[in-house]
């Protein structure tokens, strides 16, 4: 018997490369030529059985029908092809395109880790640059004349009691001082230290900090959103490891770093430190104002400067403030 | 904070190879950030977090190590000395709040010589110079256990006392490193009969250093206020191993510990005797703190199962005390120099950290509907407001926010402007109260390396001088004549405003930096809320932008963050044909178009649908004090097809409402 899906099959297997007449002639007499293979197959009927010689005959027929219309598809095709209908156009000329503006690079990156969070419940919120020293420091556990104030070096405004921002965290303090929990929050936005400004340092940078608080948040937790977080941004090769570190407003706190293969052959270190993160202490809890031991949460934070420098190789901070529309344009 | 392998092995061996010492202590929380060979001995260079300071030293370094590798730890065998109540040195100390304990230890007969091979060894392997055996024994000390040390000549110190009080204002003192520095009261000393000896906790001075012919040293053990050391360190731009080490903290009882421990070495190094010790103790009897846990606490915060056996280990290997309290629980008892731990979750941290936390469990969230729902207007009004502008073309800038006066006086803004106490330099000590001089200062920029034609915004904060920020607009197109102009920046934002499907007008107005003669102010429901112009010349010329024009906008966006979040509505598409007549006319300099387009509106009727300005044209085929407009008037009716007289009829009709209410010439 005759396997007939497997000759229609190769019948259109052995069309596909026929580019000329000749190619094409050889391959209507491989199927329809005297001893071609719809002939081979009329011709089995005489000693097939009566019970299959239906099957044998429609077989043969339907593969008449598949061949007659390949060939008359391919002799089209080359029929028509090399014969210009009109004017000959360069097509090796460059495209015409509108004029394009471009978004910043850190919009676009805060855009993209915000809009992970988002899409996995969490809602946008933002906060002043302008602060207090309550929601700055001292609702986050950072007392002062204290050496953990030194990573959150402040300018402070002339003749005022209030300061710029030196994390995006006094947002965590504000959302959970005017909400109840549960809640999950991402807080992007504009930070300021008085580091002198070089390769890898700025006056200003971006944050994008995250809470999320209920009755019954784990650390186990963090590490799987934040492990979610890293395989969407970085992708899925990514990998991670979380380190103990020390933050005054969260309780076990880690850093988190990468390594992916986006930075091999780049001369960086093995791993790359991106974030820190932490549940959140009690202390901050308590100078919110939430009722002792009914709540846990997690809480993020990441500089988008980073974020961008190591996703896209970018190695000088500063060419984020100049605006070269040269670089500008490279997002 | 430096490690010697070496002198670590005095305590601890972890058995292990370099490498993996490294990655253990860096997955405890203590980084390595650097390993140095130094002979026979590798250095480690540590990140201690400031919550350690019972790790800025070789023994605490150990007993981590202890703990992390399960490996016993041996601490040195020091003696005891008896502190008398009486005939000891005379130590009176002001305020207790400053200075909670003093020891002073006075030794006789001291030789200061060389240290041994070993001493030095010790101390020059973690960077720190040999100096003489007294002075390398304090070092030796603080490095060993941390408790910061000084080594006075008794025979110098006036009345052979010591005082701990609070500067005098006026007073100096010439610490050793030579420099002459004045005091305060808010800088505390340790002072002799008549003048301060020693910084308190920072730096001693020369005059009563140890030297070569030391008779009779007095040894200083004590603990200081660490607020205290920390702001006299950063008022005096001041800093030493010692007020490091202060400002995080030093354990109470660690300051008997240490003075027993470097007493014990002088005595064997200086060959000298020990006299009698004063031992002022403000807290006498140290009250340990206790923390109450169940391993339930742990477990679910962790979201990890623990058994008993590995917190008690691990705790017990930190230097912790475990016991069995009420109803399973653990009591944790927390020893001096751990006072870093407070609260549960301290001791969970200590569990996670010793389990490691890459051997932790992971969970994703249960991600609750937050019952927050924050006002998204002003965010998408940004939003669409951005991508209506990169829509046209313009790049987005991100600019500093800090400015300075000169920037400002540059572009003709004569505001006030909120002012850093302590700004980095005078070029960013202002908070800009406009993004003109940010956008005019990416201009130059780029005009600098070459480019030009530049169509530039950014959605930014502007500041007022009393604090208040306001989320605000800027645009700016900067190039030759020919491709930047007044209506191209006018239709950037025509195009921005009309996504939020806001009532904006502009009407003619001036704005600080902008040339009056090509300036509108643009009205939002009838409040202002910016300006569009062309940047003044003056201003390029401060800029020094040479050639080429500027156009510039800044609109605040806080009034559109007011605006219902849609307002569109589905209008029918048209089903009928429209039909169009251009229309060329010439019209004095001083008719606006607004005013052109209204008369036609109101002469075509309801059969006029649309009116665009195809062109404006002044010139020499025009004669001086005209302007040629010409424009195309669209006719149309949703409900049939409009015959040819009758849009005839309408149109001669708005014709001659041009030539009579206008004066326009028709072409």
């Amino acid at each position: 018997m005759w396997n007939f899906t497997e000759l229609q099959d190769n019948a259109r297997r052995d069309i596909e490369p026929v580019s000329d007449k000749r190619a094409l002639e050889d391959f209507r007499l491989k199927y329809l030529g005297k001893k071609g293979l719809v002939a081979e197959v009329f011709a089995s009927l005489a000693a097939a059985a009566p019970s299959e010689k239906g099957a044998i005959g429609k077989g043969a027929n339907d593969l008449r029908a598949l061949v007659t219309t390949l060939l008359e598809q391919k002799q089209s095709a080359l029929g028509d092809a090399g014969k210009p209908a009109g004017k000959a156009v360069d097509v090796t000329m460059p495209g015409i395109a509108a004029p394009q503006g471009h978004r910043h690079i850190l919009t676009q990156t805060t855009e993209e880790i915000c809009a992970v969070f988002e899409k996995l419940g969490f809602v946008l919120e933002e906060g002043p640059e302008i602060e207090t020293e309550f929601h700055n420091f001292t609702g986050l556990n950072i007392p002062i004349d204290h050496p953990s104030r030194d990573a959150f070096d402040t300018f402070y405004l002339k003749d005022s009691k209030l300061l710029l921002r030196s994390h995006t965290s006094p947002g965590q303090v504000r959302v959970m001082k005017a909400h109840k929990p549960p809640m999950a929050v991402i807080i992007p936005g504009r930070v300021y230290r008085p580091d002198a400004v070089d390769a890898s340092h700025s006056f200003m940078f971006h944050q994008v900090e995250g809470l999320l608080v209920d009755k019954d948040v784990k650390f186990s937790d963090l590490k799987g959103l934040l492990t979610e977080f890293c395989r969407r941004f970085f992708g899925p090769s990514v990998k991670m490891r979380f380190r103990p570190h020390y933050f005054p407003f969260t309780e076990p706190s880690a850093e988190v770093d990468i390594s992916a293969d986006i930075f091999k052959g780049t001369g960086r270190k093995a791993w790359l430190e991106i974030l820190g993160c932490g549940m959140v202490n009690p202390r901050v809890f308590e100078a919110v104002g939430y009722p002792p031991g009914k709540y846990t949460g997690l809480a993020f934070g990441m500089g988008v400067e980073r974020m961008a420098m190591l996703k896209y190789g970018i190695k000088d901070i500063r060419l984020f403030y100049e605006n070269d529309i040269r670089f500008l344009r490279q997002f | 904070m430096k490690l010697s392998l070496n002198w670590l092995k005095d305590y601890v061996d972890p058995r292990l190879s370099t490498d993996e010492l490294v990655h253990r202590l860096t997955m405890a929380g203590l980084e390595v950030e650097a390993v140095e060979s130094a002979g026979k001995d590798t250095v480690l260079e540590l990140e201690i977090t400031p919550n350690r300071p019972d790790c800025l030293n070789t023994i605490g370094l150990a007993r981590e190590i202890s703990a992390i590798t399960a490996k016993n730890l041996k601490l040195p065998r020091i003696k005891t000395y008896r502190s008398s109540k009486t005939g000891g040195p005379t130590v009176s100390i002001e305020d207790k709040k400053d200075c909670p304990r003093y020891i002073a230890t006075l030794i006789r007969n001291a030789s200061i010589l060389d240290s041994p091979g070993w001493l030095k060894e010790r101390i020059s392997a973690i960077g720190l110079k040999p100096l003489n055996n007294a002075v390398d024994i304090t070092n030796f000390v603080l490095m060993e256990l941390g408790q910061p040390l000084h080594a006075f000549d008794h025979d110098k110190l006036e009345g052979g006392r010591i005082i701990v009080r609070r500067s005098k204002a006026g007073e100096k003192i010439t610490t050793l490193d030579g420099i002459e520095r004045k005091l305060d009261p808010s800088v505390l000393v340790i002072a002799d009969a008549r003048k301060p000896v020693a910084i308190a906790g920072i730096m001693g001075g020369l005059g009563s250093q140890i030297t070569s012919s030391t008779k009779n040293i007095l040894l200083e053990s004590a603990q200081f206020d660490m607020g205290l050391v920390r702001r006299a360190s950063r008022m005096l731009g001041l800093k030493s191993d010692s007020s490091y080490r202060f400002e995080r903290g030093v354990d109470l009882e660690g300051v008997l510990t240490g003075a027993d421990r470097a007493t014990d070495l002088l005595l064997e190094l200086t060959r000298g005797t020990f006299e009698n010790r004063t031992d002022i103790n403000a807290a006498r009897k140290t009250k340990h703190a206790a923390i109450d846990i169940s391993l339930q606490d742990i477990e679910g915060l962790l979201g990890t199962k623990v058994s008993a056996a590995q917190v008690k280990n691990a705790l017990a290997r930190l230097g912790l005390s475990v016991a069995a309290g009420k109803k399973g629980r653990l009591k944790i008892a927390i020893p001096g120099f751990r006072g870093d731990l407070k609260q549960e979750v301290d001791i969970i941290e200590e569990v996670a950290r010793t389990i490691g936390y890459d051997r932790l469990a992971v969970s994703f969230p249960h991600i609750q509907v937050a019952n927050i729902a924050p006002d998204s207007r002003p965010r998408k009004a940004r939003e669409a407001i951005a991508q209506a502008l990169a829509a046209q073309g313009y790049c987005e800038a991100i600019t500093y926010s800090l400015i300075n006066q000169k920037d400002l006086d540059q572009c003709g803004f004569s505001g006030p402007a909120a002012a850093l106490q302590n700004a980095l330099s005078q070029e960013h000590n202002l908070l800009r109260p406009t993004l003109l001089p940010s956008l005019l200062q990416a201009a130059l920029t780029n005009i600098n390396r070459g480019q030009r034609d530049l169509k530039l915004f950014e959605t930014g904060k502007r500041y007022s001088k009393d604090g208040k920020e306001s989320w605000t607009l800027a645009v700016l197109a900067a190039g030759r004549a020919q491709q930047v102009g007044f209506h191209h920046v006018k239709g950037a934002l025509e195009a921005a405003f009309r996504r939020l499907n806001a009532d904006v007008v502009f009407e003619p107005g001036t704005y600080a930096g902008l040339d009056a003669a090509a300036c509108a102010n643009i009205k939002l429901s009838g409040r202002p809320i910016g300006a569009v112009g062309k940047v003044d010349r003056r201003v390029l010329t401060n800029w020094d932008i040479k050639t080429g024009e500027a156009y510039f906008a800044e609109v605040d966006l806080q009034a559109f963050g007011a605006l219902p979040l849609e307002t569109r509505k589905y209008g029918p598409v048209p089903e009928f044909p429209a039909i169009h007549r251009d229309v060329s006319i010439a019209v004095k300099n001083d008719v606006p178009y607004a005013r052109i387009e209204a008369l036609c509106r109101q002469q075509g009727g309801q059969m006029l649908q649309g009116m665009h300005l195809i062109e404006e044209y002044t010139g020499e085929k025009i004669q001086s004090g005209l302007r040629g407009l010409v424009f195309s008037l669209v006719y149309q009716s949703p409900t049939r097809t409009l015959r040819e007289e009758e849009v005839n009829a309408a149109h001669q009709k708005v014709l001659q409402a041009l030539t009579r209410d206008c004066g326009a010439i028709l072409r």
